[in-house]
């Protein structure tokens, strides 16, 4: 028996170290199609690179904003500045509650914010967090929070991911990386913002779909609003305008409207301010920069008016 | 709680310490934590189904122990029936009760008479089909006098219960597994070690093999109205590796997982993609299922002994109730039909026992001849997967048609090509490997045997790192389970 212990643990560390050695080397030669769970895309969609890299020397801020592509694309800070109000945009493509911890528990103190303002889209809520996990693995330092995140998840792809981005941040692989602002027709904006060329989206019908959330999401919202509001700071919840079509395809909007209604002050802008499918928005999801300005002055005014 | 969980990694080096360790001093303690252990393994998916298994456990035990003093023959066969009635009722009732009704009410609105009956809405309970047989074989075997009945009532409920082989087998053979429960276990170095080796191979095969095949074979098979014939060919060989991973795969794990606590379970996979005709390939695809019916239902209707006729009949029966007992549903009564025809030519001219050693024995190349066989077996085998794994009969009859139609000469088409190449990689190395260890009881478990460990452990390490590397996001439940 004392050999067949001993030869595990050897066997074990073995193993462990067989693994991250050729984890990385897997991670860095292997061709894409042989590493399904790796997806490690420094300088990925969305700019999240440029927005963390900024973040760390950006100081105190009025607004901050959080949330999914809704939130990069949707809050113009430069809209935001002009009426007075210093912000910064710390949204990331498909953001859900538990990355959303993540960056808060990095970046809150840093900002400081007197106002937070979380944008909640429905189908963040119903997803498992993977793909948003693997972008802020990749773009921003790998720390405790990372690996909590990860064991939250517990998804094979977001272990590996981590594991790798680990070895690459310890053998300083991206140091010498530079994101460029004019990706395509994205173009940072700084502060965090994502100005998309000018398109316009052509309306089509939409299957019909039920928001149904997962428990598991929805407890990591629970948490991000206690924290918010033990710091004593005031917390607006924001479902930013939607195409019609796509609105209208929820069944039950209903019920998601008074759910968010229980946990802080909510606006639902689809049912406040009334946007043209075929002017306003570039895509089923997003608002192009002519209904992004009319969004946030709706916002402004309201803010305003408090 | 599933084999490829983490619940699982946790709960059995618990249950491994706690038993070479703790309980290892008493022969009792060691099945009560057996028992427990297993009781715990079955509840994490649903406690009210442990009540199942004791009522089972309890009614068998009384019977086994008034069989043991009964004399008289007529009361003994009764005592036998009530065995029969109360296993074959609770797996009748869970299982079959819907089908049954459904089939009722449609026969007789075709004869004009609507008959008003609902469904019920019944969760199968797991493993089900393996336990009861197993149970059932006890008291076959005890009314037959093959076995004394068991006194000892811990042991026998660890024998119906027994973690490893609980919901997916191999069904084992009272007579071959309750004694091992009588005999004080000693550790084996070399016999744990090679249930380490067990368990990794099934587990490439359950999440590298069988999960990849899957995505692909759901795919197709849910869409394959809209798919042409070429593509659907490609689902079906995904589905016979997918089902040959997932059920072969559990099949280690248990194997294996077993072996660390001292047992020795029986084989239930030999290599059967290798076979070169259909009655090798019942020889060798699970086998304890195949040798329950053999035993237990075959040689007791007659077996093969008598003329043409009853071995057609004994035949057809045979591989109808195998097909029954998957499921509930006309597709698996098909499958089994047709895997019926497959062997009957063979059985009745004598060639059912042709083939009696491993393919190619000694030598790495097949001949031709050899090789045509094996190709011809498999294609009739994935011929027969499709109706295991269509949704109805209409479905399958209209995915076999799409595959006879002029688009089988079509490049298939898949949503996610690279993943599917990929897939195709792993098969063929699996298929390399398993050829490779063919003559061992599972396909690794001779390589590596003379190699320096250093070399030894990175082959190991190699199969950790695919199954870290392959595994499908979505963690999926074992197919067995559902039988």
């Amino acid at each position: 028996m004392k050999k067949y212990i001993s030869n595990t643990i050897l066997f074990i560390l073995f193993t462990s170290l067989f693994y991250l050695t050729l984890l990385f080397l897997w991670g860095r030669y292997a061709p894409t199609i042989f590493k399904p769970t790796i997806s490690y895309h420094l300088g990925s969609q969305g700019h999240l690179y440029s927005r963390l890299s900024e973040v760390k020397n950006y100081g105190d801020v009025d607004i901050l904003f959080l949330g999914s592509s809704h939130a990069y694309r949707g809050f113009d800070t430069r809209v935001f500045q002009k009426n007075g109000y210093k912000s910064f945009n710390l949204g990331s493509s498909s953001q859900t509650p538990a990355q959303t911890k993540v960056l808060l528990n990095r970046y809150f103190e840093r900002l400081n914010p007197k106002l937070v303002i979380y944008e909640v889209y429905p189908t963040i809520f119903t997803l498992d967090g993977v793909e948003s996990s693997l972008d802020i693995i990749a773009n921003d330092k790998n720390d405790s929070e990372s690996l909590k995140m990860a064991l939250k998840i517990n998804n094979i792809k977001t272990y590996n991911t981590l594991v790798y981005a680990f070895m690459n941040d310890l053998f300083g692989f991206n140091k010498s990386f530079s994101e460029s602002a004019v990706k395509g027709s994205d173009k940072y904006v700084p502060g965090g913002y994502v100005e998309k060329e000018i398109g316009f989206y052509q309306p089509s019908e939409l299957e019909k779909k039920e928001i149904s959330i997962l428990d598991y999401q929805l407890e990591n919202f629970s948490e991000i609003v206690q924290l918010v509001e033990n710091k004593n700071i005031e917390l607006i919840l924001v479902y930013a305008p939607i195409p019609k079509v796509n609105y209208d395809s929820y069944i039950n909007t209903g019920y998601f409207d008074s759910l968010m209604s229980r946990y802080s002050e909510y606006y639902n802008f689809n049912e406040i301010i009334s946007l043209d499918d075929s002017l306003h928005f570039q895509d089923s999801h997003h608002l192009n920069q002519n209904g992004v300005n009319l969004f946030n002055e709706k916002l402004i005014e309201i803010l305003n008016q408090k | 709680m599933l084999f490829n969980s983490i619940d699982f990694a946790i709960f059995l080096p618990i249950v491994f310490i706690l038993y070479w360790f703790v309980t290892n001093k008493s022969l009792r303690l060691q099945n009560l934590l057996i028992v427990a252990a297993s009781y715990l393994f079955y509840g994490w998916w649903d406690w009210r189904f442990l009540s199942l298994i004791l009522f089972s456990t309890l009614v068998d035990y009384t019977i086994g122990r008034k069989l043991s003093v009964e004399e008289n023959q007529n009361r003994r066969k009764i005592l036998l029936w009530a065995s029969i009635l109360v296993n074959l009722g609770f797996l009748g009732f869970f299982k079959y009760y819907n089908f049954f009704l459904d089939n009722f009410v449609t026969a007789f609105s075709f004869f004009g008479t609507e008959i008003k009956a609902s469904s019920l809405n019944i969760i199968l309970p797991v493993g089900i089909s393996f336990y009861t047989f197993q149970t059932l074989s006890y008291s076959i075997d005890v009314y037959k006098r093959k076995l004394e009945p068991t006194k000892d009532f811990i042991a026998f409920s660890a024998f119906v219960s027994f973690f490893p082989q609980l919901v997916a087998g191999p069904i084992e053979r009272a007579t071959h597994l309750l004694p091992q429960f009588y005999k004080k276990r000693t550790f084996e170095y070399s016999k744990a070690v090679d249930g380490m080796r067990q368990i990794l191979w099934g587990l490439f095969k359950k999440i590298v093999i069988a999960d990849n095949c899957a995505e692909f074979a759901n795919q197709i098979f849910n869409n394959s109205a809209e798919l042409n014939g070429s593509t659907l060919v490609l689902g079906a060989i995904f589905f016979t590796f997918q089902i040959y991973g997932d059920f072969s795969g559990y099949s280690d794990i248990a194997i294996g997982t077993s072996r660390l606590f001292g047992f020795d379970l029986m084989q239930n996979f030999n290599f059967p993609y290798f076979s070169r005709d259909i009655a090798e390939f019942w020889r060798r695809w699970h086998i304890s299922l195949s040798t329950w019916f053999r035993d237990y239902l075959y040689i007791p209707l007659g077996g093969s002994r008598g003329g043409t006729w009853m071995k057609v009949r004994n035949t057809f029966i045979i591989f109808i109730v195998s097909g029954f007992w998957h499921g509930a549903n006309w597709t698996y009564i098909v499958w089994g039909i047709l895997n019926a025809i497959y062997f009957l030519p063979l059985l009745l001219t004598n060639n059912n026992r042709n083939n009696l050693e491993t393919i190619a024995q000694g030598k790495f190349f097949p001949s031709i001849k050899e090789f045509s066989f094996m190709l011809i077996t498999f294609g009739l085998t994935v011929f027969a997967w499709i109706f295991f794994r269509a949704e109805n009969m209409g479905h399958a009859i209209s995915y076999i048609s799409e595959i006879l139609s002029p688009s089988i000469f079509s490049i298939p088409k898949f949503t996610d090509m690279s993943r599917a190449l990929m897939t195709i990689i792993l098969i063929a190395i699996f298929v390399l490997v398993e050829w490779k260890g063919r003559e061992g009881h599972f396909a690794i478990s001779h390589i590596g045997q003379r190699w320096h460990r250093s070399l030894r452990w990175t082959f190991y390490s190699l199969i950790i790192f695919a199954i870290g590397m392959f595994m499908p996001s979505v963690e999926s439940p074992f197919i067995y389970f559902q039988f």
